[in-house]
């Protein structure tokens, strides 16, 4: 029997589904799991009792709120897949600004007619099995998954900062550069394509369990000003566990 | 009748919703129901080396055009002019994202639709040569965004004055070779896609952006078929952005009326500017262009992706032999800027405020489906009034089939 899955999208980039469609085993994983919902890859999408379902992206309308719930009900397997259906992504950034006035901003004298929530992470939702971490997840993390889960196996994290992905690599030091870094605290596995790429890593998968917070926080305030750390922490995760704090101004 | 449900296989989520009475069609409804994300909202009080990045999660299928799109806004802002071979790199990662994007929605999305098959699965089980070619292609193409712009989803060192680490020549010698290696299979795609599309024809105004020299791609001036011709930063004099209040994106309209941007714009307007296998092709073709027959906007995407194809390799030769290391220009000046690129679903553009310590002040963007969406809703009504006639599922299948053509982003027009 073939794993009954379902792929949902909600409020998002949809550039996570888009790294499913990267994936170099694209091929196997059509040939092993039977979509029996996936909106952006066929036309007919029925519920069922989904043995997985994947969520990606975040909870922004009520009718947003329901679906997920009634995603929750039928599912035996919940993951969700990528930072903002982990964490609640970007668009949390509006949970630190006036609502009322943003709406303003966007539309005018029509502003009352648009609904936004106040964002909040999926896990804060509904319950949620297992997470796929990144903005966006990486295609290998995504191929690991399901084949733990078409082999009966429980899907584990990578549990290493991001600093261990550079070591790895051998990619040069952004916090010895002088730029600010969450390397250190931040959840890696990414192979580390920011300090990769130049540029310093912004914690996109989230914080460890237990990072060093404290010792992140002294050391990047000898870099740079208050503003510019919290501008850190409110990026791709600005209401992730120990983010959010950060990020609503507490150092 | 009516009719009311969401379309798949687009990006975003959309219900279109049509109403027929006495034979005739009283209400054509494109309903964006994304929900809004104030991209332009939460963008005030960022850092302009934050905001490249920051855009590129407005769409996870086209990042690229709205990172170029806003470094080019936000150096115009502050005065930075950057050098010609920083200009090369973002054309080559702006073609290298059409060419995946286009594979992507046409072999992906659109190929279910002419085949007569379900989706992704049925493509695998019944057609895998095409998922094949598919793969292929974006395999290559989203590579080179990632050799020069860190990755493919989400580019990572493009920042303005320009990149946060460039890529070497022997990477460039790697691009042309396998760009090379594509060729032939983006022209197959063309012959997949040369025929087979409805008889349908509406006129309309076509808009793509010109820098008097180059297919459309990177800045330029705003140009139609109806005369227009105007700087980009005049834009908000003659593209008007209006709400419905059934839609969290906005329509656009320019002087009351709908307008189309995306492939079929760019080559409606500039097919004598198409690299010499692109332009051969289409020379064969037993379409004809300009043309006003939407369906016709996949057919021009198969012809940009052989297009595009040609632009990497040449762009990357050229590297090849002149790429140099370079510092990159960090000046923070207050001003306000405009930029316009070519998105894989036509013109996008960006505008902001930055203030003396490169902090964003205002921002404001338009999306290539915000600004088609008006014009869907006018080849709506058009195609199901001469089709009225036919059964319930037919209709149903026509509207999704042509919203469809136009390769509508939701995720983007609503962001």
């Amino acid at each position: 029997m073939k794993l009954k899955v379902a792929i949902f999208d909600l409020t998002d980039c949809e550039g996570c589904e888009v790294q499913i469609l990267n994936s170099k085993f694209l091929d196997r994983i059509l040939e092993n799991i039977e979509f029996k919902y996936f909106r952006l890859g066929q036309k007919i999408n029925k519920w069922d009792n989904f043995d997985v379902a994947f969520i990606e992206g975040i909870v922004i309308t009520s009718h947003e709120l329901e679906l997920v719930n009634k995603i929750r009900e039928n599912s035996k397997i919940v993951v969700a897949l990528g930072s903002c259906a982990c964490f609640g992504g970007i668009a949390a950034l509006n949970n630190f600004t006036d609502i009322e006035e943003a709406k303003k901003y966007v539309y005018g004298e029509n502003a009352n007619k648009i609904e936004i929530l106040n964002i909040k992470s999926l896990p804060e939702i509904i319950k949620i099995d297992f997470m796929i971490r990144g903005c966006p997840i990486i295609p290998e993390d995504f191929e690991r998954v399901v084949s733990d889960l078409l082999a009966g196996r429980i899907p584990r994290e990578h549990t290493r900062p991001v600093c261990m992905d550079c070591k790895s690599k051998g990619i040069p030091c952004q916090l010895l550069k002088g730029n600010v870094c969450l390397g250190p605290i931040a959840y890696g596995g990414c192979n580390a394509p920011c300090p990769s790429a130049g540029m310093p890593c912004d914690g996109c998968r989230g914080p460890l369990e237990k990072p060093e917070m404290s010792a992140e926080l002294d050391l990047l305030k000898k870099i740079t000003s208050q503003d510019d750390i919290i501008r850190l922490f409110r990026r791709f995760v600005p209401i992730a566990p120990l983010f959010k704090e950060v990020a609503g101004g507490k150092l | 009748m009516i009719y009311d449900e969401f379309v798949t296989q687009i990006e975003g989520h959309g219900k279109i919703h049509f109403e027929i009475k006495n034979n005739k069609v009283v209400e054509i409804r494109v309903e964006i129901y994304e929900g809004s994300r104030f991209f332009e909202s939460f963008l005030r009080g960022r850092k302009v080396d934050e905001v490249p990045q920051m855009v590129s999660r407005i769409c996870g299928v086209c990042p690229v055009p709205h990172n170029h799109c806003a470094v080019q806004a936000l150096e115009n802002a502050m005065g930075i002019e950057v050098s010609e071979q920083i200009g090369m790199l973002r054309r080559l990662t702006l073609s290298s994202e059409m060419v995946q994007d286009h594979a992507l929605h046409l072999y992906m999305l659109v190929a279910p639709d002419y085949l007569g098959v379900n989706g992704l699965t049925d493509l695998y089980s019944k057609f895998p040569e095409l998922l094949k070619k598919c793969i292929k292609i974006r395999a290559v193409s989203n590579r080179a965004i990632e050799i020069i712009g860190g990755r493919a989803v989400h580019p990572i060192n493009s920042i303005p004055g320009g990149f946060a680490k460039l890529p070497t020549r022997v990477d460039m010698e790697k691009l042309v070779k396998d760009f090379k290696s594509i060729i032939n299979d983006c022209i197959d795609t063309f012959n997949i896609f040369a025929n087979n599309y409805l008889e349908f024809e509406r006129e309309t105004e076509y808009l793509a952006i010109d820098d008097g020299v180059n297919f459309p791609l990177y800045a330029g001036k705003l140009v139609s078929n109806k005369g227009l011709g105007v700087e980009a930063g005049k834009y908000r004099n003659y593209i008007k952005e209006i709400f419905k209040p059934y839609s969290n994106a906005k329509f656009c309209v320019i002087n009351g009326h709908g307008f189309h941007v995306g492939a079929i714009a760019r080559i409606n307007l500039f097919k004598n500017r198409l690299n010499p296998i692109a332009k051969d092709l289409l020379n064969t073709s037993q379409v004809k262009f300009p043309s006003d027959n939407p369906f016709y906007n996949n057919l021009a995407q198969a012809i940009e992706m052989v297009h595009y194809v040609e632009e990497a390799i040449k762009i990357a030769e050229e590297l090849a032999v002149k790429l140099k290391e370079e510092e990159r220009k960090k000046e923070i000046k207050a001003g306000t800027g405009v930029g316009v690129v070519e998105a894989p679903r036509g013109t996008l553009i960006h505008e902001y405020t930055v203030d003396e310590n490169g902090i964003i002040r205002e921002a404001n963007l338009i999306t290539p489906t915000a600004m088609n969406t008006f014009n869907i809703e006018e080849d709506l009504y058009k195609l199901l009034t001469i089709n009225i006639n036919k059964p319930k599922g037919e209709l149903k299948n026509l509207a999704e089939k042509l919203f469809r053509a136009y390769d509508p982003c939701l995720s983007c027009a609503t962001h």
